[in-house]
């Protein structure tokens, strides 16, 4: 199903800002927040995971019901996993499209990849250390 | 040792009421700062790298900041269109050595502005800003319009120390005669709490303003029954409590510059205070995340007289967003390297951007490990300005405000990092 996807800022995200590597911000900014008559419609429960295909990829995301999005519309927290769907379109304003791209949505038992696998996928190598 | 009146660095209000608490080096309590501000604090002096590192074959290496700070120079001097990105979670005084290396090297020095109110000052570039203080809105305003923005979530404190559960010197009971307007695609925290919330079908922003506009003027005979989602009654009602107040302060968030439409939704916005204002006084802030990204602005255009995105490849300033801006450059894969300071693309960029980033010889200052880390060849820890560093901020209306240090975890900071990058280049570039 086709869907406007949204990202901005939450509070466990911006909490987060300081740790990337840690657990919380990665759990802050994989999910996705759906209207619960989508959620219906594409058959999935809270907790559940579905793949999100934008112009520039694919990534999957934990869904999450909440009443205030309205239909149609997908909801995630700025952030690499946001960000993996998104392509560099700025229609010659240097801003990106990050409220308005249209996705792609279907269900999935794929998990949610983390922060530095997400990097590796771009080239990147990961510094794994512990803090 | 308790430090009062600390301000604090994470987002554009700097409230400058924090309480923090040390002890051996280490913060143990902060009061005041809301939770995105405490985690900052609370953290930072512990997250840190400890030294510079390097990629090293498949890995990665410790480093000096000598070597650190030779190779970033390298970088730099080897490249033909280097990109100086960042600078929003800085201190002013290190923007500025940042201008003046982009200037002698000739490359494009953009800030986290692009990618948040960029679109905010081309509209203000074509109409102006009718602008205030924070001090005025929190003084006076009787109205307040949150348009496309979540303070609840991003601005925490802005609510409670500038406008809806503030005090105002000119009313005698502010909380119960301010009005508070949420304007958004989505049912957030904020517009839970609102006295009037108008839900506008994602892209709709722009048919809306210029409803309440054509209300304004006195011709609601051309609007229809809904736009955008909102009904006419709905419209006609915010109209007339935009005309009927005191003081009007609009805010509005990235909901209105990330928007199709993007800067022509700001610009509609102001023609809308613009509007007001012939009947009542009305003033427009954008609400700004990163605490110094404001003060970037300001930095870049006293030394070019351009706000973002300077390009200095014809021995000049050039200034053309959409080109000379880093999305814009990444995504064509222009430039050959990029010295990212203080902000984190690698979380917040497109993935076409960041796919670029990875091959070319990327640096980064950063105090802490980023989504940005493993895009880079090299990281260069440095202190927190307003923890353990000082140095000047300006809050989201412009106002300057200085930074006090409270700790001393012995990093370097920023404008003294930079600042020995640039006399390495300078020695080469400028003999």
């Amino acid at each position: 199903m086709r869907f406007v996807f949204n990202t901005g800022r939450t509070a466990a995200q911006g909490a987060g800002l300081e740790r990337k590597t840690s657990e919380e911000y990665q759990k802050a900014t994989s999910v996705a927040r759906m209207n619960p008559v989508d959620m219906m419609d594409l058959e999935i429960e809270d907790g559940e995971r579905l793949r999100v295909s934008g112009p520039a990829g694919t990534v999957v995301l934990r869904v999450e019901a909440n009443d205030g999005i309205p239909r149609g519309t997908v909801f995630v927290p700025l952030g690499p996993y946001a960000n993996a769907v998104l392509d560099g379109e700025t229609h010659g304003t240097g801003m990106p499209d990050y409220k308005s791209v249209s996705v792609e949505i279907e269900p999935t038992d794929d998990p949610v990849p983390t922060i530095p696998a997400l990097m590796e996928g771009i080239g990147g190598v990961a510094l794994r250390r512990e803090e | 040792m308790i430090h009062r009146d600390m301000v604090c660095p994470f987002c554009g209000c700097l409230c400058d009421d924090l309480v923090v608490e040390t002890e051996d080096g280490q913060v143990v309590q902060v009061d005041n700062a809301c939770t995105l501000g405490s985690n900052k604090m609370m953290g930072a002096w512990q997250h840190r790298l400890k030294s510079p590192v390097m990629r090293d074959g498949g890995g990665w290496r410790d480093t000096t900041y000598e070597e650190a700070c030779e190779y970033a120079a390298g970088v730099l001097l080897d490249a033909d269109r280097p990109l100086m990105y960042g600078w929003s979670s800085t201190q002013g005084e290190a923007q500025g050595i940042g201008v003046s290396m982009a200037e002698l090297l000739g490359g494009v020095i953009d800030s986290t502005t692009s990618v948040c109110h960029g679109p905010s000052i081309l509209a203000i570039q074509e109409v102006g800003h009718p602008g205030c203080t924070l001090g005025q809105v929190k003084n006076r305003a009787d109205l307040v319009i949150y348009w496309a923005c979540n303070p609840t979530e991003a601005h925490p404190r802005h609510m409670s120390r500038y406008t809806t559960y503030a005090d105002g010197f000119f009313m005698e009971n502010a909380f119960r005669d301010r009005k508070l307007i949420v304007v958004d695609v989505r049912k957030s925290d904020t517009a839970s709490i609102a006295d009037e919330f108008m839900q506008v079908k994602p892209g709709g922003d722009y048919a809306v303003l210029s409803a309440l506009r054509a209300i304004v003027r006195g011709r609601a005979d051309v609007v229809p029954k809904t736009v955008a989602g909102v009904t006419k009654e709905q419209l006609v009602r915010v109209a007339a409590l935009c005309k009927e107040a005191r003081f009007g302060a609009l805010f509005f968030g990235v909901g209105l510059t990330m928007a199709p439409g993007k800067y022509k939704n700001v610009r509609n916005a102001i023609e809308l205070v613009d509007e007001l204002n012939r009947h009542t006084k009305w003033t427009l802030t954008p609400l700004r995340g990163h605490y110094n990204v404001y003060g970037s602005n300001e930095v870049f255009t006293w030394m070019t007289g351009y706000p973002y995105a300077v390009d200095f490849s014809r021995q000049i300033a050039f200034y053309n967003p959409g080109e000379t801006t880093a999305v814009d450059i990444l995504a064509r894969q222009e430039c050959d390297a990029c010295l990212i300071v203080a902000s984190d693309p690698g979380a917040h960029f497109p993935k076409q951007c960041l796919e670029h980033l990875a091959e070319i010889p990327t640096v980064l200052i950063d105090p802490m490990q980023t989504a940005t880390t493993p895009l880079c060849r090299c990281q260069i820890p440095t202190a927190v300005t307003g923890m353990d560093a000082s140095g000047t901020a300006y809050r989201m209306d412009g106002v300057p405000i200085h930074l006090k240090k409270f700790l001393d975890l012995g990093y370097p900071t920023d404008t003294e990092i930079i600042g020995r990058i640039f006399k390495q280049v300078k020695e080469v570039k400028h003999p």
